[in-house]
């Protein structure tokens, strides 16, 4: 993480130093937009962002994040590059596939091409285990949505009402999609427009009717132009609405968004009196150095209120195999017939390797992940050193589970 | 059959005009505007009040406005008042509607949703509600904020008027959350000029009704269209027309909450709008179902 930090440069040169030549030159189509102009292009190379998912928006957010001049970025995705990707995946391309690279590494790689100066981090690994989100999220000004499922949504709405940081809220399936700034103290959270984990999962997945691409650049762009809003200081222009959108056929919709429900112990009065007041309160007022304050004076321990039962504490199958038995298992990598496994002792990626080789696996290895063709199964079993398995074509969670197992035994 | 149409209401408040006598301040204010006078006076005598009572009782006869007195249904029969206005302290609802009968104005004043509805089913005529800013009117009691008001724009059917500290310089933030009618004290009686604040009053009233009119009159102009194309009647009596997606809907669900589930989309990753603004969950089952009302369900987009 911090040597991505020693590359940048941007912050102390943008805060201390003003613009250089060079950076002046850059930005400056940006900076000629009045609402940004030089000040809030300062204020952009301050700021750091947190994107959530590096899967369609994800990419696309990145994207914009890194191109705006964005000083700090950190990517989360606990998923690899796959050739279904490419067809919207506009970071990622053959030789991503080929290699199986994580997907929050391929798009660090390219955003680096993008702007040498920046500031990007990787993080492998599912937000919703724990400490993930946390860690990844601390310091952000701006959560930016592009995760693929309910449940880790929830997550990062309860996170980021909890410190006072907007979450930009953006779904995309088929040809349509929608949006939503989500700010703490000026509209209600996630959980009051969709529900808890109690609900079910929205039936629509690019699994099931698909995903084109400009959807995919349409919702992204709602969710930039507010994050250059929020960012640059404009923060009374972000749209009140949740924004519905399609490209095939054309419309879009503005749905007035409600404020803080005033019960909700996320986003409620109660819930912002408790926390002392550390949301942003109005839109157009600054609120973020306190809620920097208050994130820092008070950590992660405010989650724990909103924590739910922890599915996979509560039914543990084996010793070494924690299957996270949510709703959305088998929806949790979107797209694919994908059940996700932790390994409770995970060994070495090496270790796995000569297993699964001695197993008569194809096994292909890179720093990050190493992923096997299992013989006689049709599936395929992806290992990150976090203990996470992919298990791809297995069927249901408990075959999954048989799997894992098989293959990957405790030594 | 009473009807009940005001849109600026106005309480006595003899304490805001010292040195001025209470007909020439209520004459003032009819004559500005005000459709409807309630006479509130706290610490008066008995004989005091009666006489106040017959004295408003004579202006707004002159003005043909309806007359409330505060608190007490006896006082409202011997004054021939049209009606009374009780507080949640008062409550004897149901005595006042059954001493003054059914023709009687009963109002409430409310200052949650959960008030309004009770006061609703409890069969007001109207209902007051606030205080939506502090007043000096009614000390000590913390003023329910704009956002209640916003709730009783969505889910109120019965008159409901916005008071607490509301004057020609807040009005337009409470008819903007959605009010109609307006209902003032010291704004009024306390202003130098009260006929004139009247009139400020009702011109803000007026333009934002016009500004609603114009919305209900395109949902009801899509609603009929929708009815000529060729629905039918023959519904159960206590189901309203509603426009659901962009088309016309039948539905005697009542709630927004029901609704949902009368579509089979319980359980299911909703965001419901009604008339332009998303509902809360939490609101969904106190969201009632008004004739004309432009309800959108939409399905939560999760992929990306």
């Amino acid at each position: 993480m911090a040597g991505g930090m020693e590359k940048v440069g941007r912050t102390e040169e943008g805060a201390v130093a003003g613009l250089s030549a060079e950076r002046r030159e850059r930005f400056s189509r940006q900076m000629r937009f009045a609402p940004i102009g030089e000040k809030g292009q300062l204020a952009l190379f301050r700021s750091r962002v947190l994107i959530a998912g590096v899967g369609s928006l994800g990419c696309a957010l990145a994207q914009h994040m890194a191109r705006a001049g964005v000083g700090s970025i950190v990517l989360a995705d606990r998923d690899y590059v796959e050739w279904s990707n490419l067809q919207r995946q506009m970071l990622f391309d053959e030789e991503d596939a080929r290699q199986c690279l994580p997907k929050a590494v391929a798009a660090v790689e390219k955003l680096r091409r993008v702007d040498s100066g920046l500031a990007a981090e990787a993080v492998v690994a599912d937000l919703t285990a724990p400490g993930v989100l946390e860690k990844a999220a601390a310091g952000c000004d701006l959560v930016l949505d592009g995760t693929d499922n309910a449940e880790v949504r929830l997550r990062l709405s309860d996170w980021c009402f909890a410190h006072g940081v907007p979450l930009l809220y953006g779904g995309v399936a088929g040809a349509s999609g929608m949006s939503a700034p989500l700010v703490p103290g000026a509209t209600c959270c996630l959980r009051c427009l969709i529900g808890g984990e109690e609900e079910q999962e929205s039936g629509e997945t690019c699994d099931t009717v698909g995903m084109l691409s400009p959807a995919v650049e349409l919702v992204a762009a709602l969710q930039a132009a507010e994050a250059l809003k929020w960012l640059s200081g404009s923060r009374g222009e972000l749209r009140r609405t949740l924004a519905t959108a399609s490209v095939w056929p054309l419309s879009l919709r503005e749905l007035k968004l409600p404020g803080p429900t005033r019960t909700c112990p996320a986003c409620g009065e109660a819930g912002q009196a408790q926390r002392g007041g550390s949301g942003a309160g109005e839109l157009s007022r600054s609120g973020s150095r306190k809620a920097e304050a208050a994130r820092e004076a008070r950590g992660p321990a405010v989650e724990a209120s909103f924590a739910r039962s922890e599915p996979q504490a509560a039914a543990p199958v084996d010793a070494a195999f924690k299957p996270r038995k949510t709703a959305a298992l088998s929806a949790v990598l979107c797209g694919r017939d994908t059940v996700q496994v932790e390994l409770s002792e995970p060994q070495p990626l090496d270790v796995y390797r000569r297993q699964l080789e001695a197993a008569g696996c194809a096994v292909m290895r890179n720093p990050y992940l190493l992923r096997a063709e299992l013989p006689d199964e049709g599936a395929r079993l992806v290992v990150f050193p976090d203990g996470r398995v992919l298990v791809q074509g297995a069927g249901d969670p408990d075959e999954a589970l048989r799997v894992c197992e098989r293959y990957l035994p405790v030594s | 059959m009473k009807k009940l149409d005001f849109g600026l209401y106005v309480i006595t408040g003899e304490n805001y005009h010292p040195g001025r006598t209470l007909e020439e301040v209520m004459r003032e204010a009819l004559h500005g505007g005000a459709d409807i006078v309630q006479l509130r006076h706290k610490t008066a005598k008995k004989d005091e009040l009666l006489e106040k009572a017959r004295l408003l009782r004579r202006l707004t006869r002159e003005y043909g406005v309806p007359f409330i007195v505060n608190d007490d249904p006896e006082l409202a029969l011997e004054a021939e008042a049209d009606g009374v206005h009780l507080g949640q302290e008062d409550g004897g609802w149901r005595e006042a509607r059954e001493r003054l009968g059914p023709d009687a104005i009963i109002g409430i004043s409310t200052h949650s949703l959960e008030q309004a509805l009770a006061a609703e089913d409890a069969g007001a005529d109207y209902i007051g509600v606030g205080p939506v800013f502090p007043t000096e009117t009614k000390p000590g009691r913390p003023a329910v904020t704009l956002e209640y008001v916003r709730q009783a724009s969505r889910h109120v059917r019965i008159p409901w008027v916005a008071i607490g500290g509301i004057g020609p310089h807040n009005a337009q933030q409470v008819l903007g959350a959605g009010a109609t009618r307006l209902c003032a004290v010291s704004a009024i009686v306390g202003s130098a000029s009260p006929a004139q604040a009247c009139r400020e009053l009702k011109a803000m009233i007026a333009a934002a009704r016009g500004r609603r009119n114009g919305q209900a009159y395109e949902a009801g102009r899509e609603l009929a269209a929708a009815r000529a194309a060729g629905e039918t009647n023959g519904w159960a009596a206590a189901a309203v027309d509603i426009v659901l997606n962009g088309g016309p809907h039948r539905t005697a669900a009542g709630t927004l909450e029901r609704l949902v589930e009368e579509r089979g989309l319980s359980g299911r990753r909703i965001v419901a709008e009604a008339d332009g603004q998303i509902v809360p969950r939490e609101e969904w089952s106190r969201c009632r179902l008004r004739r004309g009302m432009a309800v959108e369900l939409v399905h939560f987009v999760g992929g990306g």
